[in-house]
């Protein structure tokens, strides 16, 4: 934590200062489910890296769940009123 | 049937309107739409031609080929994620003979099952041992990096290759797309199962 200040050697052309740092570190903390319950102060980057990889965990399991659920629903669906709604929804 | 009409459409999050179903799913809706167009377009191609026990790792690999498509080639998941799909198409070729001789000799169990998470399918692409040694030794890029990063870096594709501001900047991003899509399908499944 003590080496943020030299920081700025680190990266070749441009500096990358704190600021920048964590202000893509806010902009992840409000991307999270519950942005609006937490207050607006910041929580600490370790945080919102871990609460943003659990999140993206979440997302990958549903990503699964829905692919069994719309297999199993192609199968049995009735597809010319299911297209007609969704072309509809495309449409407007 | 008349029933459906004289109501007008709650406020909740199972809507009776399939026009909620693309709007919900993104800020903007040319970005909705590109989603909806390349995930369906894949649905209705894996409806006619892929068979039913493939079907849900067929669709789980078209809503992330999709996800990257609607990104377009601008951002460096999307890149990876399409360059994966690309790679694995070829590989998968290739290795069907040396699968059979393999199954022939050994008799041992089949390749794993449908992958489960993202996690793995990002993996997939990275099979080799020489990858994943890579992968475990990769350390920090710079010296102020949380570790959690790593774990990061291993979620979102193509993070092994970022900087860690980048990386932020890509992973808002992916999460953007990656709701966004989870909200597409789960409209669709709602459609679906209302009919």
């Amino acid at each position: 934590m003590s080496s943020r200040r030299s920081r700025s050697r680190q990266s070749g052309s441009s500096r990358i200062t704190d600021e920048q740092i964590s202000d893509l570190v806010s902009k992840l903390q409000d991307l999270l489910p519950e942005a609006r319950l937490r207050s607006n102060d910041r929580m600490p980057s370790s945080r919102v890296l871990q609460e943003t990889c659990d999140y993206i965990r979440n997302l990958h399991r549903e990503v699964d769940d829905l692919s069994e659920r719309l297999s199993e629903l192609l199968a049995t669906s009735d597809m010319s009123s299911a297209q007609a709604a969704i072309i509809r929804s495309l449409l407007m | 049937m008349d029933r459906k009409r004289t109501t007008p459409p709650p406020p909740n999050p199972n809507p009776s309107s399939p026009a909620l179903l693309v709007t919900r799913a993104a800020a903007s809706p040319s970005k909705a739409h590109m989603l909806a167009f390349h995930f369906l377009r894949a649905l209705s191609r894996i409806h006619r031609v892929t068979p039913v026990r493939r079907r849900t790792r067929t669709i789980r690999r078209a809503a992330y080929s999709s996800m990257a498509r609607a990104a377009g080639p601008r951002r460096a998941w999307s890149r990876a994620l399409l360059g994966q799909a690309r790679s694995r198409r070829a590989r998968t070729l290739a290795r069907r003979a040396v699968l059979v001789r393999r199954r022939v000799l050994t008799a041992a169990a089949p390749s794993s099952p449908a992958a489960r998470g993202g996690g793995r399918f990002i993996a997939a692409g990275g099979e080799t041992s020489a990858a994943a040694a890579s992968r475990a030794a990769l350390p920090p890029r710079q010296a102020g990096e949380p570790p959690r990063a790593d774990a990061l870096r291993r979620l979102v594709p193509g993070g092994d290759a970022m900087e860690y501001c980048s990386l932020l900047e890509e992973t808002a991003d992916y999460l953007r797309s990656l709701r966004a899509q989870v909200q597409l399908m789960q409209g669709l499944v709602d459609l679906f199962s209302c009919q």
